[in-house]
């Protein structure tokens, strides 16, 4: 067996009742310890479901799976000792505060009194949250309640660490400070399985990817590696004015159109050509403004997933940060 | 780790949780006990002795058994709804320790709704207790069972279902269940259902722990209720370890 804290292999469940939805059709997933992996995946893919299996909450149908080389399907109480979830859902701590509900938790993982205070007051700090932390948690944001789950979480953390979105609701400073305790998580010697389906935010920290799509993996790698058939593409996103269609060059491939905003692809090549295309148009009043940006691990998700779930996507592109060509 | 100061933890975490509704909860279990001695005296008119030992008596069981057959439940599939359930299921923590977590607050809750009961039943009767040494684990086994059958049924139900049931549960127990009142009043057959249903027991149980010269425990009721608490607690276990 492979030195992985986690490794599931050949993954199948299958949900009973009247849809019977196959949640999870063979997977395969390894998660070595100090790295961050990626769990893609548009809402429904299975991606919940898959670590309610590693938990022992759900069961799965067939395949297996290990926790630092326990069976965790044979002894989900053993598992359960070795992983901390994260759940998609916030969890209610109303009647305690943040700080109260950290130290808690890490007491009932297990964690030594003073250990636990130590760590909670370090978590508190390194997420800013200093201001909430005795502050009764019915008084406490979205965004601060979910950056409390994710310090309740790893106050004592597992071997393995599970976070399932645990970016949603964060305002974008804290975001930042979040995202460098997850990476320090696994620094220090974690397995970290990240559940998101923000695309672009998670291409910033993790070492290794898996793209679920219907229960399945469609894709594994690193960043580079599953960027790596579109780097020699570009993507060219406009503002529009008011009723104003794009006029193309030759050399672009559209993507997308809504009202104001048009997005194609050109090959990086050609990327001088079309910024004097675009600049001349910006000149002429027919263009607002344009962006040119790599093609993003985004793009391959979108391309891998399927068009049916441009929608969802949308929600994550609202917080691109396109690298603008200066004019 | 030791797994009985987990269980501790948890309970503290439970207790917590609630302490914002605690004071509202321990009032209205209050008012349920009081109401019960207090009321039912008013519903029958002027109770005989006899009949009055059996209304300060009925009412600690009836607040012990609405504790453990609708509140918890009502908790439990609150917590499904919201999440908190299946999240708490992935900490370290074995699973009885949830049970016992969740009994150990539910009973405390319970307990002065319990004592008022009782007095407001001496003072409004007066009737003479005696108490018997056993009224404590007594209490505790009714209290064990009821929770634990709650908790199962929460478990296996979907949530909005159990609420109903624990609707339904409160009126079986204050009106058609021989708790307040000997069995003898009710129809041939609901006695019949009694003669298996656990509640009947739990009100011979706590009566006789609390009155022990005048009512004792047939041995067949024992029997039925240390069935059902065996199969509650299993069933109760049984759905905590669940797995989808």
């Amino acid at each position: 067996m492979e030195d992985g804290t986690l490794r599931i292999r050949g993954l199948r469940k299958r949900y009973r009742g009247r849809r019977g939805a196959l949640a999870n059709d063979g997977v395969d997933l390894d998660v070595a310890p100090g790295s961050v992996v990626g769990l893609l995946g548009h809402n429904g893919s299975g991606k919940t479901t898959l670590v309610n299996q590693v938990v022992g909450i759900v069961r799965p149908d067939e395949g297996t799976i290990h926790v630092d080389g326990i069976d965790a399907i044979a002894r989900p109480d053993l598992a359960r000792a070795l992983v901390s979830v994260q759940a998609q859902a916030n969890v209610p701590i109303t009647g305690l505060s943040p700080r109260q509900a950290i130290e808690l938790v890490g007491r009932i993982r297990g964690g030594d009194r003073r250990a636990v205070t130590r760590r909670t007051e370090e978590l508190l700090d390194a997420l800013e949250l200093g201001p909430w932390a005795d502050t009764p948690a019915q008084k406490i944001s979205g965004g601060i309640a979910r950056l409390t789950a994710f310090a309740m979480t790893t106050v004592v953390p597992g071997r393995l660490v599970v976070l399932d979105e645990p970016t949603n609701d964060v305002d974008p400073v804290r975001r930042r400070l979040l995202w460098s305790r997850i990476r320090s998580l696994a620094d220090e010697g974690a397995a970290v399985l990240l559940v998101t389906h923000n695309v672009r935010e998670a291409e910033r920290v993790v070492d290794h990817l898996a793209i679920l799509d219907q229960g399945r993996v469609v894709a594994s790698g690193t960043p580079g590696e599953l960027t790596a058939p579109v780097r020699d593409a570009l993507t060219v996103e406009l503002d529009l004015p008011e009723g104003a269609a794009p006029d193309w060059p030759e050399m672009a491939t559209p993507v997308s159109r809504t009202r104001q905003r048009a997005v194609a692809t050109v090959p990086a090549a050609h990327a001088a050509a079309v910024v004097s295309w675009a600049q001349s148009r910006v000149a002429a009043g027919s263009l607002e403004r344009y962006a040119l940006v790599p093609a993003s691990l985004e793009d391959v998700y979108l391309t891998l997933v399927g068009a049916e779930h441009d929608a969802a996507a949308s929600e994550t592109a609202g917080s691109r940060t396109p690298q603008e060509v200066p004019a | 780790m030791s797994r009985v100061r987990s269980a501790a933890l948890l309970a503290q975490w439970q207790l917590r949780r609630q302490a914002q509704f605690m004071p509202l909860m321990i009032v209205v279990q209050v008012f349920l006990a009081v109401a019960t001695v207090i009321g039912y005296g008013m519903l029958v008119g002027d109770p005989s002795p006899q009949a009055a030992l059996f209304l300060a008596t009925g009412a600690p069981t009836i607040t012990l058994i609405t504790v453990g057959l609708v509140m918890t439940p009502q908790m439990v599939a609150q917590a499904r709804t919201e999440g908190s359930l299946d999240w708490m299921r992935t900490l370290p923590v074995p699973r009885w320790a949830f049970l016992a977590a969740d009994l150990t607050v539910w009973t405390l809750i319970a307990l002065p709704g319990m004592v008022l009961g009782i007095l407001a039943g001496v003072v409004r009767y007066d009737v003479h207790l005696s108490l018997a040494p056993w009224l404590v684990p007594a209490a505790l086994l009714v209290s064990l069972t009821s929770a634990a059958v709650g908790y199962a049924m929460a478990n296996v139900l979907p949530p909005q279902v159990a609420m109903l049931m624990t609707q339904a549960l409160v009126f079986i127990v204050l009106l058609f269940s021989p708790v307040s009142f000997p069995s003898e009043r009710l129809p041939h057959w609901l006695q019949e259902v009694h003669s298996w249903a656990p509640i009947e027991p739990m009100a011979q149980v706590v009566r006789a722990g609390l009155a022990h010269d005048s009512f004792t425990v047939p041995g067949r009721s024992m029997a039925v209720l240390a069935v059902w608490a065996a199969v509650a607690v299993a069933g109760a276990m049984a759905a905590l370890r669940r797995r989808a």
